[in-house]
Order: structure tokens, then C-alpha cells, then sequence
């Protein structure tokens, strides 16, 4: 059936849970494009034909003279088989782009949370360009917040504290913080600065503890 | 109209309707696997995605008819009249509502809109009390009943619950970044 594949590729992204990246399905991708390719293949004789069609059409009219039933037929029927591969070719479009984009959308966010580190098992879903695409994006943010001296990625939720409480859940080892050199031990319990911890919290190294 | 990009708009128009070919066309053998002319005669009928239905529609080669569900008279509309809240529209199609707006101008029936917006009003107040009142770790039995966009509504009203239960509570207001799951590494 036509379109087919193209509605798969989307419903696989809409069936994933939000937010949440699987992997780049290279293979229905590149099979949705061949399938672009062989509605292209049969557009072109459909659209010869009709040429062939319109110039006789042309001809005809000079001696004002009109198609004969069957040709006239026959161009309608080039025409709808025309535009039926036409608008087959525009919904594989379609479903192509939805489903870059809505990745495109996700990896965006990516460099928000999680800064310039790309944790192994996202890296592997990425295809090679959409890797490219969170770099770069992940390089113009910093750029940016260079330019206004101001880390953007910081309290994205409003702050009511400078410190709190954090368990670390990995060891990370000796750090220099903002105010203080601490050893990030796993499982030590500490009071940071709301700064510091925040973009650990984000890559899952610590929780917030609430008393 | 919607966005390009939005995957329930492209999903939506993906729903099949029965179809009936005014012209003949050449070249789509695929549709009609009946014969090898590699061609559809006049007079055929197909069943076609409604992004292909609608445009053909419109320029005349095909007559598009609306799936059973939205037939005057027809089982569904008899029992969205009996007892909206518990019919299985999802079984009969996911995106009843969003393929409903696109179908009524098409085909000129004017009994669609209000069937739809008595259908979605008796169960979006049903759909409502549930989110708020179920118990959140068990997924109930009649969500299976909804369609797609009633799901939706569904979840936004139970996270909505959840949300002012956490600010009366009080909790952790930094967390980490949905992206990397909600798996927490074992802890040795």
C-alpha cells in the first residue's frame, strides 16, 4: 500500500514514550526513500505520456479539431495515475520530515539537560548527522552564554535556597566547586550550593534530598 | 491547518476510507492487486488512506464515502446515544475526532460535527473524573476504551493531580533529565 512505510516511521515515534529517544531506524528510513525513488520511476512515463498527449491535443486544436474519446480518456487517466504517485511522493515527504523533525526537536533539549556530555547509550541512537546536529546546537548554546558571561542551563527551576542537600549516587572524585574542593564519594551526603549540584543532578550523578 | 510536523495529524490521515473511482488511472497497479494491467478502471472500489482519499476527492477521481462509524445510521451512533462514556471508539478508530473534523466538510454530512460534540462531551466529563480519582499505578480497564486524544486528556489530568499533590507535599524540585530513563543504577 502506498505510504505505508512512511506511517510506520511515525508511528514507531509516536508509540516511544515522550521525550524519550529510540534508536535511528536507518533501515525504514532508507526503505521509505526507495519507495520515493519508484513513485519517481513511474511518475516519469506518466508524465511523458501526457506531454505526448497534449502536444497531439495541440495539433488537433489548429485544425480545430478535438481529442478523439479514447485519447481524451487516456489523458485523464494519466493524469489521476500522475498525481496519485505525486501525492504519494509529498505524504513520504511528509513522514519523513515529522520524523527527523520530532528527533531533531528532542536532541535539542538534549543540550539543555545535558550539556556537551552524551551519555554512551543515547550516542548509539543518534544517527551520524543528528550527532553532528546536538554538537553543533550544543556549541552555538555555548557560545552564546560565553557572549553574555551568564550559564543559562543553570535554575531552570526557581531557586528557594542557595544550598541544598544532595546524596551522590556515583563516585566522581575530587572536585573544585565554586566555594569549596569536595571529594564526591559514592552514597556521601553533602550541602552544595545550588550551582554546583544542579548539572550533576541533571546527568543523574546525584539526587536532591528533601528533608 | 495543523502542523506539518505533529505526528497524530500524520497518523490521522492515515485512517482508511472506502473509495470509489470516478476516472480511470494508469500506473497504480498497487492499489488494485485484482488485475495486472498495472491500471485502475472507473467504477472500482478501493479502500484509501484519507491523505490520498482527500486531495483525489477534491479534484474529482475519486467519491469517498465515510468509514461505518460515521454513517447516519449505524451501530456506533446508536450507542454513543445509549451510553457515550463506554463505547470502544478506540478499536474503531484511534483518531475518531481529529479524522471526524477532517471528514464532515468532504462529504457534506451536517449530522457529524454535533454527533461528534455530543460524543466528546458526555465522555471528556467521564474521562475527567476518572483522571482525577483512579489510583495512578494500575492502568484502569477502560482506558483501553479511549481514543488517542482521550488518552491524552486523561494523562494531562493525572499528572495535573500528581503535580498538586507534590506541591502540597513538598519533594525534590531538581531532577534528572528525562532523557536518561528512570532507571537507577543497582546500588552494590
Amino acid at each position: 500500500m502506498y505510504g505505508k512505510k512512511g506511517s510506520e516511521l511515525v508511528k514507531e515515534l509516536a508509540s516511544s514514550e515522550p521525550g524519550q529517544l529510540s534508536a535511528f531506524n536507518n533501515d525504514l528510513f532508507s526503505q521509505v526513500i526507495e519507495e520515493c525513488t519508484g513513485h519517481l520511476l513511474h511518475l516519469g512515463p506518466l508524465i511523458r505520456k501526457i506531454e505526448e498527449l497534449k502536444k497531439v491535443e495541440e495539433r488537433r486544436k489548429i485544425n480545430k479539431q478535438e481529442l478523439e474519446e479514447s485519447d481524451k480518456m487516456a489523458l485523464k487517466a494519466n493524469n489521476s495515475g500522475a498525481l496519485i504517485h505525486h501525492l504519494s511522493l509529498l505524504r513520504n515527504k511528509r513522514c519523513l520530515m515529522a520524523y527527523v523533525y520530532n528527533r531533531a526537536e528532542i536532541i535539542q533539549s538534549l543540550g539543555w539537560t545535558l550539556e556537551r556530555v552524551l551519555p554512551e547509550e543515547i550516542e548509539e541512537k543518534l544517527s551520524s548527522s543528528e550527532k553532528e546536529y546536538f554538537k553543533n546546537h550544543g556549541a552555538t548554546l555555548q557560545s552564546y552564554m560565553s557572549e553574555l558571561d551568564i550559564d543559562l542551563a543553570v535554575d531552570m527551576v526557581p531557586p528557594k535556597d542557595p544550598y541544598i542537600k544532595v546524596r551522590v549516587l556515583d563516585d566522581i572524585g575530587n572536585v573544585v566547586l565554586s566555594d569549596q574542593s569536595a571529594n564526591l564519594a559514592r552514597h556521601a551526603i553533602l550541602f552544595l550550593r545550588r550551582t554546583d549540584a544542579e548539572q550533576y543532578i541533571s546527568q543523574g550523578l546525584m539526587e536532591e534530598l528533601t528533608s | 491547518m495543523a502542523n506539518y510536523y505533529d505526528i497524530d495529524d500524520v497518523l490521522a490521515e492515515e485512517e482508511i476510507l472506502p473509495a470509489v473511482f470516478q476516472q480511470a488511472a494508469d500506473g497504480v497497479g498497487l492499489l488494485d492487486s485484482s488485475d495486472d494491467t498495472n491500471k485502475v478502471g472507473a467504477g472500482s472500489k478501493v479502500e484509501l488512506p484519507f491523505w490520498l482519499a482527500r486531495d483525489l476527492h477534491l479534484r474529482g477521481v475519486v467519491s469517498i464515502d465515510v468509514p461505518p462509524y460515521f454513517k447516519k445510521i449505524s451501530r456506533t451512533r446508536k450507542e454513543i446515544g445509549a451510553d457515550a462514556a463506554h463505547v470502544d471508539l478506540r478499536s474503531r478508530c484511534q483518531y475518531f475526532y481529529e479524522l471526524g473534523l477532517k471528514i464532515a466538510p468532504l462529504v457534506g454530512d451536517k449530522t457529524i460535527g454535533p454527533f461528534l460534540l455530543v460524543a466528546f462531551q458526555t465522555r471528556y466529563k467521564e474521562v475527567l473524573v476518572k483522571a482525577h480519582t483512579a489510583a495512578s499505578a494500575v492502568a484502569p480497564k477502560h482506558l483501553t476504551l479511549l481514543t488517542n486524544e482521550e488518552t491524552k486528556l486523561y494523562e494531562a489530568g493525572q499528572s495535573s493531580t500528581a503535580a498538586f499533590k507534590k506541591w502540597r507535599m513538598g519533594g525534590p524540585r531538581l531532577q534528572k533529565a528525562t532523557v536518561l530513563g528512570r532507571k537507577r543504577k543497582p546500588i552494590e
